[in-house]
């Protein structure tokens, strides 16, 4: 009895929903060919909007974002080569530095050493020249002194010649002659 | 009275803002005036369906389906001007769809993952667009408010039916959104889960447990289950009436708010409610599009997923 009840009971909602539904579908203006036409304009309207919209935007948003990413790949890898680089060039900088410390200490030596043989060549071109110098003027000297003696030689023996009044012999010439020099020498 | 007068005066900082309080509500009710003359004729009153416009007999247009077609060729038109020349540097119109597009997807994707997203995109963005494009376009001048009058043989005037009508103010559109979202989410979810796992999901209890509470989970989350389905056959009807109930509500408003404001002032009286209405349009077409990724998510995004999209 029970179950008979419960059944009737339902029946008698569902014929009092279909009668709201019913209801609703005429207040509302529900109609199968209208329902259908906007399910289907909707559809076309999204599948244009995919088409001429979200389709061409969202290739074009994944391109940029690709490029993005490869000119962010690219970044990094030319920051990777500009560190290497960097690391060469200072490594090649500073092997260039050894290299022209090591070329400017040997150029300081080779140029003290030609300095000091270019001196020490001038200093015995000095003295040479020094040594010349003196045994010309020493030659000059004794050559002159040589000629003095004999000039004043021959002027004392001429001078006493004259006093004397007598013709000297060659001898007597040579006496006085020794005798004055020995005396000037003194 | 008396308590009245003692009433403490605002500070001298709140001033400024409580005169054009005033002011504003003083400009509202001149506006509302006039409808005291006429309140004669009655307020007039938005028929809950939407009127046939054309009638061929095996194929009926109404005024919302009008509208509905208005929209769609705007859109699109805009769609494929923004598309035309689209460049990797975008300008005018691409940046704006960009925008939308960009804005949309990342929204979505914090619901439902990032490739959920995309893969539905077509659907949640179309969504978005078309609800919120027929929202705001119910607003124009001229929707609901130029068409002709129906005469009878006698030459009677009769029912005013307007040429154009919110699209979202007719229940067959707002149905016919959530059918298709319905349709998909079936779609969507089997895809996702395979048929099985599509009942399973709904039926099966998948925690851990031992022994009695374990055998008592599975035999509460089967009976639970049960419920599960009803509330998602309730689904569409929910999205369908809270989409329709307040774009209806809002165009209601609107006429009465130009009734009441009379033949001069009708715009003013109506013009805070246009603001309203316009926040109202961006609300709902968010909740329509919110409310049905989110049951997509449910469905179709798995706990290790769901993490990687937040």
């Amino acid at each position: 009895m029970e179950l008979i009840s419960f059944l009737a009971e339902t029946g008698s909602v569902t014929a009092e929903l279909a009668a709201v539904g019913e209801n609703l579908k005429k207040q509302f203006g529900l109609h199968g060919q209208l329902l259908f036409s906007q399910v289907i304009g909707f559809l076309v309207f999204a599948f244009l909007l995919k088409k001429f919209a979200f389709g061409p935007i969202q290739q074009m948003l994944d391109q940029r974002k690709m490029r993005i990413a490869e000119g962010e790949e690219k970044l990094k890898r030319i920051e990777k080569q500009l560190a290497e680089s960097e690391k060469t060039t200072a490594a090649a900088i500073a092997k260039a530095n050894d290299e022209a410390v090591r070329l400017i200490n040997e150029a300081k030596e080779g140029a003290h050493a030609f300095s000091e043989q270019k001196a020490q060549e001038a200093i015995a071109q000095a003295q040479n020249i020094l040594a010349k110098a003196e045994a010309a003027a020493k030659a000059d000297r004794d050559r002159l002194t040589s000629e003095l003696k004999r000039e004043f030689g021959r002027l004392v023996a001429a001078t006493t010649a004259q006093v004397t009044g007598k013709v000297l012999t060659s001898d007597d010439q040579q006496r006085i002659n020794e005798e004055t020099l020995a005396k000037v020498e003194a | 009275m008396q308590a009245s007068l003692k009433t403490p005066r605002p500070s001298e900082t709140e001033q400024p803002k409580m005169r054009i309080l005033p002011t504003t509500l003083a400009l509202w009710l001149i506006g509302a005036l006039p409808a005291l003359h006429a309140a004669g004729d009655g307020p007039p009153k938005l028929p809950f369906n939407a009127p046939i416009v054309v009638d061929l007999g095996f194929f009926k247009i109404t005024n919302s389906m009008v509208a509905m077609w208005i929209i769609a060729a705007i859109v699109i038109l805009v769609a494929q001007l923004a598309t035309r020349r689209i460049s990797l540097v975008p300008t005018g119109l691409q940046n704006l769809f960009e925008t939308i597009v960009e804005g949309l997807q990342g929204f979505l994707a914090t619901i439902m993952g990032e490739k959920l997203a995309r893969e539905t995109f077509w659907f949640f963005g179309s969504i978005f667009i078309f609800i919120i494009s027929a929202n705001w376009m119910g607003l124009f001048p001229g929707i609901g408010t130029v068409g002709h009058y129906m005469v009878d043989a006698a030459g009677n005037k009769g029912e005013f039916i307007p040429w154009l009508r919110g699209a979202n103010a007719d229940l067959n559109t707002t149905l016919g959104l959530a059918l298709v979202f319905f349709g998909m989410w079936i779609y969507w979810s089997v895809k996702a889960n395979g048929p099985g796992g599509f009942l399973s999901h709904i039926f099966i209890y998948h925690g851990e447990g031992k022994g009695f509470i374990k055998a008592m989970l599975v035999a509460i989350f089967f009976l639970v289950g049960f419920l599960e389905v009803v509330s998602i056959m309730i689904r569409p009807l929910t999205l369908t009436f809270r989409l329709y109930g307040n774009i209806y509500a809002g165009e209601s408003l609107l006429e009465l708010m130009l009734y009441m404001g009379g033949k001069w002032l009708g715009w003013l009286a109506a013009l805070p409610f246009y603001f309203l209405e316009l926040m109202v349009g961006a609300i709902q077409a968010l909740v329509f599009t919110l409310l049905t990724a989110v049951f997509t998510s449910l469905m179709c995004t798995h706990e290790e997923e769901g993490e990687h999209s937040h």
